[in-house]
């Protein structure tokens, strides 16, 4: 009973970034461990290369005292290993037993039948165990989120697991569901079961876990007793990390004038009165975790999604609700998270992208004709600008392009329609230190022409370095809001883990 | 040129970067089809008689118009099967206008008779206003048509398959419907002249083809609309963020695709004479064939006019060397089904190719 | 939240209303409509197409679809006429056509799977050159069965159920325990699903989708086969068009194109009597004979947007919480 997880030296790198830098520590078996680290820190890769979904670029793993290296999911369950992913992994359209034995179901007799019987028998007490009330018949679509959920343990449980890995499991649940996880994993520890716990709840986190392991820029910078540290030093543990950023100076002030006011925007189960203003010149900072809903919030913003109640205007005037096109009309832009997938034409060449936004600047009478030559002309002198690194920006599709400069393009599309109000989201992900800095000049110079920057991070001393306030986000709602005076690493994590700092 | 060209020295270097430029140039199915002839020449001398060149040109007008509309809805990632239908139900409303005379014995149970049909003929039978009012009927039908796809695919979300397919087998049953099957004849001369006749030297068929692929071509790479169709066939997502209108766009993409099949329906009832209600039910292969054929990608964002234009003239030159060859109709569907097929395969190795010695790191 | 339940559920059994409102309406404009006979001519007309319905459904739960049913149907009967006329016995004639069936689908697959060709350009191929392969061997000659095949069509099995019905309820209950109750069939529920994920379970996905075109192809060639006990000829359009049929029935009957969602039984089986049922209806409520395809693609239109409303209804349920909900 129980595993006994070694890491040794584990390295990992993503196309020449470093995401695991010799990780090294023990689980000693029937302990439940909290695995922290802000987003990027690696908590995510290392996770995946225990789960069999990566393999390790160095260093190795074992359990128990023998060398565990999976190649994938299945390899890793047959060792006892179980990763329950925060996206669930689960057919809806199949029952709960069917779920669990997707790869084994038991036949009957000698028939090439599923005995059903059997496999509904055999789980009733296992989802009685895990208090989920319900026929190992019923269809996944039918449960909630929490209970689905449930059904990844159960899955986890039947497949003889030992040790578990739960990835953000409560950001789904409600308050209730979430005790009901709690009781779970508690009678799971008392049954001998190693558990991997990744949260960042961490008053959860001090609440459940026997140690605390804390992860920061893919090296471990905490390793200690849940009840020998407090949650002001596990928040020290996980950020000041040595901040290869370098910002710009800011060269203006900003003004006092409004462009964005938000006023109680709402939509049930997403965000609540949320309350906030950008104002001229000004980098206004958003900090939240990942699901805290700052993402949702930008795509209402910009008119990507569609909102309950609460209103949203532009220098005074509202702005109608989701039209992506009206919001650029009236001089918003929008750098997604998501460059491939909402970003970027892949196979279009680069000053096509670039152009995308701004076409109907460069179209002529009724037909709509687009001049391609200033189009191409302008499109190639906002290349330069921001030093896109390609070959021929106006044949190179931009799946050419490395990380670093496909951010590039998608600024630069936005850049080319002169906008008022800059919404990015996350616009460092991925990018070399060079390319952020010079992310950062982009902003500065906008702001200093008087626009305005809502700039969304999960990295706080980005934030810090370049913002003139920052909101503080945390599931669905504005925590609190910073003055520039007022800005420290600590306070803000604080805030976004909604910890009461001693 | 490349490092690898370079390195390449050599007759068989030289025979492999000539073959592969071949193979992703714009024209390969241009130099494809002239090679087939070429080849096929000695076997048929004929078909490079007059005869059999006008034959081939005449028929390649109606379906070339009507395989662009097609390639409009493909860059958008749909399909639209209902272009057989459009062409039906315009050819018999267009002659429910025109007709100057209608045979009471084979059409008085048309529920339009007494209403747009008499046996004096059609609502402007004889006068000079039937063949403006009937071209603009047939069109806006056409059109019609295409919009109701359009919205039921881009606002209702329905699979574009499913949505032209119903709408294909409801607008057929409309067209036999209203004629009962029949044939009308007796259209003005002025309309079938758009089908036979000649401006000077040259066919009027062939003057409203080359109008319609030259706008297409010039809409689709020159216009607000073509960049935007093609960033919403790409990465709807994406455009939809970048302020492409993507539900007007591809509403758009599938009028056009209906107002292309009515022209094609005009130049095909002009040169049968007559509005028929099974117009184009067998027409499908060749629409679909000639754009996969030209290159057009069913999973969207890729291709053009010009391609289309290679696809109709190689699929056409088949069938008609096919029927020089005095085939059977069945072995010569046989031979252009197996064609698509390569053609697909050569383009899923096409774009491995293009990947490959396009998209290489800086 | 009982709101949302009634909605779910209407939601969830479209066709099943659909199809019990116009069984009552046909039944109250014309009382003759629900005499047994007519039930019983309803029931036999589904049968041919009903078998091919089925087949589809295996297709379209993966995500596919095959165009190329009515041209396997054809191929396989005029084959078996061909047989038959050249001599042979009638037991391994149909064993060759509908191995034939099987060959037919196996080589969808293949162009599928492993020449990663879209099935919808496939299938499209593979109808034409089926249609011509069986044109080929008639030289578009109608072939006629002899007696010993029609006669087939009046055959009782236990003195009182119609052969054609007998297969179709083999068929269909086949099908159901392959899907319901087999690993196999299971799966092919996962991989319609997600297939990454059905991937990632370690679930053979290429194997699986072969059997359908395999299966699918089979049940074409049998239904041709019931098809010619009842009318005793194939003319060169035999099966043409039937595809499309096959497709509406199994997507009146809830098959979703993009996969995953259908069911043989009551589904498919649903959507198939359900079509017979509108055509016998608008026949004994006298309606025009040409309004039959307008008023069956209307039904059909319907149909599909209820199942899109109803995707996107779906979906908005499953949207995920952000904010805690204190409860």
């Amino acid at each position: 009973m129980g595993i006994k997880l070694k890491f040794n030296n584990i390295q990992k790198h993503f196309f020449g970034v470093t995401a695991l830098d010799g990780v090294s520590f023990e689980i000693e078996e029937k302990h439940t461990v909290g695995l922290i680290g802000e987003n990027g820190a690696g908590k995510s890769t290392l996770m995946n290369i225990l789960g069999g979904v990566l393999l390790p670029d160095g260093g190795n793993m074992s359990l128990d005292g023998d060398a565990y290296l999976p190649s994938n999911p299945r390899d890793a369950a047959q060792r006892g290993v179980a990763f329950i992913h925060q996206e669930l992994n689960l057919f809806t359209n199949l029952s709960i037993a069917e779920n669990i034995y997707i790869n084994s179901f038991p036949s009957l007799k000698k028939t090439p039948l599923i005995d059903k019987k059997k496999m509904n028998d055999s789980l009733k007490s296992l989802l009685k165990s895990l208090d989920l009330n319900y026929s190992p018949s019923t269809t996944v679509e039918n449960l909630a989120p929490g209970e689905r959920q449930l059904v990844e343990i159960a899955k986890a449980l039947h497949s003889d697991a030992f040790l578990i890995i739960f990835d953000e499991p409560t950001t789904s649940l409600t308050a209730r569901e979430t005790e009901k996880l709690f009781t779970i994993l508690d009678q799971l520890r008392s049954e001998g079961r190693t558990i991997i716990y990744i949260s960042h709840i961490l008053g959860e986190v001090k609440r459940i876990t026997d140690d605390v392991i804390v992860l920061r820029d893919g090296k471990v910078t905490g390793n200690s007793e849940t009840g020998l540290i407090e949650i002001p030093e596990m928040i020290n543990q996980m950020v000041g990390r040595e901040s290869d950023n370098l910002f710009p100076e800011r060269s203006a002030k900003p003004k006092d004038s409004p462009i964005l006011e938000v006023k109680s925007l709402s939509q049930p189960g997403i965000v609540g009165n949320v309350d906030f203003s950008v104002h001229e010149g000004e980098v206004l900072g958003v900090f939240g975790l990942m699901g805290s809903g700052r993402t949702e919030m930008a795509r209402m913003l910009f008119g990507v999604d569609t909102y309950r109640s609460g209103s949203i205007s532009i220098d005074g005037t509202p702005l109608p609700r989701n039209s992506p096109q009206s919001s650029i009309e009236r001089g918003m832009a929008f750098v997604t998270e998501n460059r491939r997938e909402e970003g970027l034409l892949m196979n279009v060449a680069i000053t096509e992208n670039i152009g995308l936004v701004s076409l109907p600047d460069y179209c002529r009478n009724l037909v709509k004709w687009v001049d391609a030559k200033r189009m191409n002309e302008e499109a190639g002198i906002i290349g330069d600008s921001l030093k896109l690194k390609a070959s021929d920006i106006r044949r190179q599709p931009a799946m050419s392009l490395s990380g670093g400069n496909q951010q590039k393009v998608v600024i630069g599309k936005w850049l080319m329609t002169k906008p008022r109000l800059l919404i990015m989201d996350e616009p460092t992900r991925g990018i070399d230190v060079g390319a952020k800095y010079e992310v950062y000049s982009i902003m500065d110079r906008l702001a200093a022409d008087n626009s305005g920057i809502l700039f969304i991070s999960s990295e706080v001393e980005e934030l810090i370095g370049i913002a003139d306030r920052i909101v503080v986000m945390s599931q669905g709602e504005v925590v609190k809001v910073f003055e520039k005076k007022d800005f420290d690493v600590t306070a803000l994590m604080a805030a976004a883990f909604r910890e009461a700092v001693a | 040129m490349s490092k690898v060209d370079q390195l390449n020295t050599g007759r068989v270097g030289n025979v492999k970067i000539l073959g592969r430029k071949i193979l992703l140039s714009e024209f390969f199915v241009l130099y494809l089809t002239v090679f087939y002839l070429l080849v096929l020449f000695p076997f048929i001398p004929r078909v490079f008689s007059p005869y059999n060149i006008k034959n081939v040109l005449s028929n390649t007008w109606p379906l070339l118009v009507i395989a662009i509309g097609q390639t409009f809805v493909l860059i958008t990632a749909g399909i639209d099967l209902s272009q057989t239908s459009v062409m039906a139900l315009s050819s018999i409303f267009g002659a429910v206008i025109m007709t100057s005379e209608a045979d009471p014995a084979l059409l008085s149970k048309s529920p339009l008779w007494g209403i747009m049909l008499s046996d004096k003929g059609g609502l402007f039978a004889g006068t000079s206003a039937a063949l403006p009012v009937g071209l603009l009927v047939m069109m806006a039908i056409g059109i019609m048509i295409g919009l109701i796809n359009g919205f039921s695919v881009a606002k209702l979300r329905m699979p574009p398959f499913i949505v032209t397919l119903v709408s294909q087998m409801f607008f057929a049953a409309v067209a036999i419907w209203l004629s009962k099957s029949e044939n009308i004849r007796h259209l003005p001369e002025s309309f079938s002249r758009l089908g036979r006749g000649n401006f000077g030297p040259i066919p009027i068929a062939l003057i409203i083809a080359v109008i319609i692929a030259v706008s297409a071509h010039l809409l689709m790479s020159r216009t607000l609309y073509g960049r935007r169709l093609y960033a919403t066939g790409i990465n709807p997502r994406a455009a939809r963020i970048s302020g492409v209108p993507t539900t007007k766009i591809i509403i758009a993409a599938y009028a056009l695709s209906g107002f292309c099949a009515a022209v094609g329906g005009i130049l095909y009832s002009a040169r049968l004479e007559q509005g028929r209600p099974t117009l184009g039910n067998t027409l499908l292969l060749d629409i679909i064939g000639a754009n996969v054929i030209g290159g057009i990608s069913l999973a969207g964002g890729k291709g053009k006019v010009l391609w289309t234009v290679f696809g109709v003239v190689f699929f056409i030159f088949l069938s008609n060397t096919l029927n020089l060859l005095n085939l059977k109709f069945f072995v010569i569907d046989i031979v252009k089904g197996l064609v698509i097929l390569l053609a697909a395969i050569l383009d899923v190795v096409r774009s491995q190719l293009a990947l490959r010695y396009s998209g290489g790191k800086v | 939240m009982k709101d949302r339940n009634w909605q779910r559920f209407i939601l969830k059994n479209t066709t099943f209303i659909l199809f019990v409102l116009l069984f009552l309406i046909f039944g109250i404009l014309a009382p003759r409509f629900l005499s047994f006979k007519n039930l019983e001519i309803i029931l036999s007309n589904s049968s041919y197409i009903g078998i091919i319905a089925v087949g589809m459904t295996f297709v379209l739960l993966t995500g596919g679809i095959d165009l190329s049913v009515g041209s396997t149907m054809y191929l396989s009967a005029v084959s078996s006429g061909t047989l038959i006329a050249a001599g042979w016995p009638i037991a391994p004639t149909i064993a060759v056509s509908l191995l034939i069936g099987i060959a037919m689908g196996y080589v969808n697959a293949l162009i599928i799977t492993r020449l990663k060709i879209v099935p919808f350009l496939a299938t499209l191929v593979t109808m034409t050159v089926g249609r011509g392969m069986g044109l080929f061997v008639t030289k578009s000659v109608q072939v006629d069965f002899p007696d010993s095949i029609t006669l087939m069509s009046t055959v009782k099995v236990f003195g009182f159920i119609p052969l054609q019905i007998f297969i179709f309820g083999l068929v269909v209950i086949l099908a159901m325990v392959f899907l319901r109750l087999t690993k196999s069939g299971r799966q092919l529920y996962a991989v319609g699903n997600d297939p990454l994920a059905a991937e990632r379970a370690g679930i053979q996905t290429r194997p699986l989708i072969t059997s359908t075109y395999v299966i699918s192809g089979f049940f074409a060639a049998l239904g041709g086969f019931i098809s010619i006990t009842q009318i005793g000829r194939v003319s060169a359009g035999f099966g043409s068009g039937d595809e499309f049929d096959a497709i509406a029935a199994a997507v009146l009957g809830g098959a979703s194109l993009m996969g995953g969602v259908g069911s043989v039984f009551p589904g498919t089986v649903l959507g198939t009597v359900m079509i017979q049922m509108i055509q016998a209806g608008l026949v004994y409520t006298a309606v025009d004979i040409y309004l039959h395809p307008i008023v069956m693609s209307l039904i059909i239109f319907f149909a599909v947007l209820l199942d899109s409303v109803r995707t996107g209804q779906l979906k908005k349920m499953e949207r995920r919480t952000i904010m805690k909900i204190t409860s």
